[in-house]
């Protein structure tokens, strides 16, 4: 079934390199290789492989670090202390921060244009996750704000998506990069709209709170997800 | 502003009919063919969508509460659900559960951390602890090890093990598991040894056979009964010795 509608589209479209060749993007070019599941084909082009060797590395480092203790000094005093990190609350920051690396991946090679969205909105939990792992009255309040956003961060993405899908019919990076697809502005706009609310990534500010969570390594994965998954979309919008 | 959407919206379908006119059966999703007040299904669907975007938007900017905040952007994203609906092919169709998953995690992400941040975690004080757990479970029990006997089997041990499962539940067990995990094993042991029998001895089938029925019966009752001792229990029919007063 699968199969026959792949042909079907692949015959009937007029793209410009051959339906079985790379596809062609407008950062750095045409796809370096190609991973298909069924008619969804993942790929990485020297741009994203960039991108995509930097989240591994970074969830490599959450994998295998230990969690940095704050230190918190005694205004007007000489006393300090240092936050303890509960082996409880290490694991699952650990566990939510590769989720998170393993999202960003995802989102990275992600050849379909609703499966960028998914793993945009699974970064976006996982960030939450992360972040809320922090038993602290502060630090939940934010979290909570952070996880609204998020969530209406999900109007935009999943909108912009079926609009791409309304107006071209399909939902694959592989003909909609072609120049014969149309996609319209507001849909592209849409579409980055989602990822900042999502991942939040020019909107640091708005994250002043989050980052006095304790666990260094686990922390810096909110950020490096969100600027890395923003750099993708980017490259989308512009290639399509 | 809504000609302004309908006005793109009327721009997004006819792409799709030159997209369909370029690729041939690319598009063969038929958005909007009913025309009404010289508007496509879709578009009407689109302004009403967007429509309900601006009244969601505007009261959750004017909302304070934090529980009411959290349940309007569920409804928020209801909307993205509908937008994907609005296709109307089996695509959208496919694309809707991946989405109302995600929504469904958002959100039960955000009530738990509502819920820890409102500190409103409380151990409960009283489990479940109805009539029927303190008369019912033995003629239960019976009838359903009875049956499952009858049964034999998979299916038979797992209608065994419920009855076995309601009984320990409700009337708690002094005895030590391990026990029933021995005899677990053991049952465990005579399925191997049935199978071996139908692969080397094919002529003892039926002995086989049986002994494959009785084990897997065995094994299958005793392991989900043990899910019944694993609420702590004091035997005390149904109390729960943590929480609460034990008065009832």
């Amino acid at each position: 079934m699968y199969e026959a509608m792949t042909a079907s589209v692949t015959a009937s479209m007029p793209v410009s390199e051959s339906a079985y060749g790379f596809t062609q993007t407008d950062i750095e070019g045409q796809a370096l290789f190609s991973l298909p599941f069924g008619d969804i084909v993942n790929f990485l082009t020297p741009y994203t492989a960039v991108l995509f060797v930097f989240a591994l590395t970074f969830t490599i480092i959450a994998l295998i670090s230990k969690p940095e203790r704050q230190v918190d000094t005694v205004m007007g005093g000489d006393a300090y202390y240092t936050k303890d990190i509960s082996r409880e609350t290490l694991r699952f920051q650990r566990f939510m921060a590769i989720a998170c690396g393993l999202a960003t991946m995802g989102g990275i090679m992600a050849g379909d244009v609703f499966n960028f969205t998914l793993f945009t909105a699974f970064i976006g939990i996982t960030n939450i996750g992360i972040v809320a792992a922090v038993k602290n009255k502060h630090i939940l309040d934010n979290a909570f704000e952070y996880g609204l956003l998020a969530m209406i961060g999900t109007l935009p993405l999943f909108v912009g998506a079926a609009l791409v899908l309304a107006t071209t019919g399909t939902l694959s990076m592989w003909i909609l990069f072609t120049p014969e697809v149309a996609v319209p502005l507001f849909a592209k706009l849409l579409l980055v709209i989602g990822v900042i609310a999502e991942g939040m990534a020019p909107v640091f500010v708005a994250k002043a709170e989050i980052t006095r969570a304790p666990g260094a390594p686990y922390i810096l994965m909110v950020h490096v997800s969100s600027l890395l998954i923003f750099l993708r979309v980017i490259e989308i919008v512009i290639s399509m | 502003m809504i000609a302004a959407i309908s006005a793109f919206a009327a721009t997004a379908t006819a792409i799709t009919t030159s997209a369909t006119g370029t690729a041939g059966t690319l598009t063969s999703l038929t958005v909007g063919e009913i025309e009404l007040f010289g508007l496509s299904n879709f578009t009407i669907g689109l302004v009403g969508a967007i429509i309900c975007i601006f009244i969601s938007f505007y009261a959750l900017m004017r909302e304070k509460d934090d529980l009411h905040r959290l349940l309007l952007t569920d409804l928020i994203e209801v909307i993205a659900l509908i937008a994907i609906a609005l296709l109307g092919t089996d695509l959208a169709e496919a694309l809707i559960l991946p989405g109302l998953v995600v929504g469904v995690a958002e959100l039960t992400a955000m009530s738990q951390i509502y819920i820890v941040k409102e500190k409103l975690v409380r151990e409960p004080e009283s489990y479940l602890d109805i009539e029927v757990m303190h008369t019912a479970p033995a003629i239960i029990a019976v009838g359903m090890l009875i049956y499952g006997i009858i049964l034999s089997g998979f299916t038979g041990g797992a209608v065994a093990g419920l009855g076995m499962l309601f009984y320990f539940a409700c009337k708690g067990t002094e005895e030590k598991t391990e026990i029933l995990e021995k005899v677990s094993g053991y049952a465990w042991v005579m399925w191997v040894v049935a199978f071996i029998v139908f692969m080397t001895l094919p002529a003892y089938w039926f002995f086989a056979l049986m002994l494959a029925g009785t084990g897997i019966l065995a094994k299958v009752a005793i392991k989900i009964s043990i899910l019944g001792t694993m609420r702590k229990n004091d035997g005390s029919g149904g109390r729960r010795s943590m929480g609460g007063n034990g008065n009832v």
